[in-house]
Order: C-alpha cells, then sequence, then structure tokens
C-alpha cells in the first residue's frame, strides 16, 4: 500500500482531536455550577454525568484513531453514530441544567 | 431536512451500520468516506459550539429584563445544537449510502436554514444592544 499523498488519514485524526477540544469546553462548562457556593445535588448529578460523557467521547475518539491507523484506513461506523448520540446527550443535560 | 425519516428501524440501521446494512452497492474509495467522516465532524463542532454558547448564556449573563428570558435563549441554543447533531449523523449515513449505490449525493437545505436562525438572532440581539444603548 503505497502512502495516501492527499494524508486522509492524518486529516481524519486531526478532525477527531479538534472534536475532541470542542467537548472538552461544553463538559467543562456543564460541570462548572457544581463548583459555584451553594451548588445543590442536582448540579453534582450534573457534573458527574458531563465528565463521564466526556470519557466515552475521549475513548471513542480513541479507538477511532487506531481504525485510521491500519491499511488502508477503516472508515467510522459506530464511532460516528456514538458521537453524535452523546453530543445529544450533552444538549438534554445542559437543558436540564440550565431548567434546574 | 429529514426526508429518511419514515422507517424508524431502517434509519436506526443506517445511523448505526452505513456499510454494512443494507449490503448494497460497493465499497467506495476510503479517502471519500473519510471525507464525509470530516465534514460530520465539522457539524459535531457546530453542535457542541452551540452547546458552549448556550451553557455560557445560562452562567455568565446577568439577568436580563424580561423574566427567564436568559434561560429561554441558553435553551434555544442548547436545542439547536441537539438538532445540529442529530442532521450530521444522517446526513453522513444518507452520504455513505448514495456514495455505496453511486447515486447522486443528498441535498439539504439544512445549511441554510441553521444560516437563517443565526443571522435571525444575530439581528435580534443588535436590536435589544440599540434599545438597551439609545433608550
Amino acid at each position: 500500500m503505497s502512502p495516501d499523498p492527499g494524508a486522509s488519514a492524518e486529516r481524519t485524526r486531526l478532525a477527531w482531536r479538534r472534536t475532541g477540544l470542542a467537548a472538552t469546553a461544553v463538559a467543562l462548562l456543564a460541570a462548572r455550577p457544581a463548583f459555584a457556593p451553594g451548588a445543590g445535588p442536582g448540579t453534582y448529578l450534573a457534573a458527574a454525568a458531563a465528565l463521564a460523557g466526556w470519557a466515552a467521547l475521549v475513548g471513542l475518539a480513541y479507538r477511532r484513531a487506531r481504525g485510521l491507523d491500519a491499511s488502508p484506513p477503516q472508515p467510522g461506523r459506530r464511532a460516528v453514530t456514538a458521537y453524535a448520540a452523546i453530543t445529544v446527550s450533552f444538549a438534554i443535560l445542559g437543558t436540564v441544567l440550565v431548567t434546574l | 431536512m429529514f426526508t429518511g425519516l419514515v422507517d424508524n428501524r431502517r434509519v436506526l440501521d443506517r445511523w448505526f451500520n452505513p456499510q454494512k446494512t443494507p449490503v448494497v452497492g460497493e465499497k467506495p474509495d476510503y479517502r471519500f468516506s473519510l471525507a464525509n467522516e470530516r465534514t460530520f465532524l465539522a457539524w459535531i463542532r457546530t453542535a457542541l459550539a452551540l452547546l458552549a454558547g448556550g451553557l455560557a448564556c445560562a452562567q455568565f449573563l446577568p439577568p436580563l429584563p424580561i423574566a427567564h428570558l436568559r434561560e429561554g435563549i441558553a435553551i434555544a441554543l442548547l436545542l439547536l445544537g441537539g438538532v445540529v447533531a442529530i442532521r450530521a449523523v444522517d446526513h453522513w449515513a444518507r452520504t455513505e449510502r448514495a456514495m455505496r449505490l453511486g447515486t447522486d449525493l443528498p441535498k439539504s437545505r439544512f445549511p441554510a436554514v441553521l444560516a437563517l436562525v443565526v443571522a435571525l438572532g444575530a439581528a435580534l440581539l443588535m436590536v435589544a444592544v440599540v434599545i438597551k444603548a439609545f433608550w
């Protein structure tokens, strides 16, 4: 297998990493209310869920990077759908957090 | 936008296993699949940016003169982010299927709709800022 001149695998890996960084910002914002003075148990639960979701996203991206290292690179399948599902969960978690 | 959301089980199959079920067409060049994946990731980042914006509204804006307006803006941004994420995975799966079948890639009005919604939001905020500055 000749090296890929367009570096698609590498560009895709970097796209996963950028997305992970954006997810980190969202997870930190979702966890922030738990560290405010007088935070209730709801915000603690939300922070725990946010950090668990963040860990799941990082794990997915890590596993996906291995598929990209293969030759030829494997296209993403379930990792893509799972990533979207966790992003939607963050939207729901954020809505609960705002109405709390 | 969601033209494929008719038969739920088929849609879920398409989301979770776009290359396996249905076993139709031919495996596309992996570079096309990876390009499709990067487009999906760009949409997910858009969704995450909307979520971050919504959470930031709720946490950093002072209470607004209209009751619960701040929370309303935050929830609107969060819901928009969720819709963008769902639409991202649907579009990714439909593109993957079209590439296997060698048909035209799915067309979508969603980018135009999202652009109009964001522009409308910006216009409303500008009006609010001007009103606050001069009255």
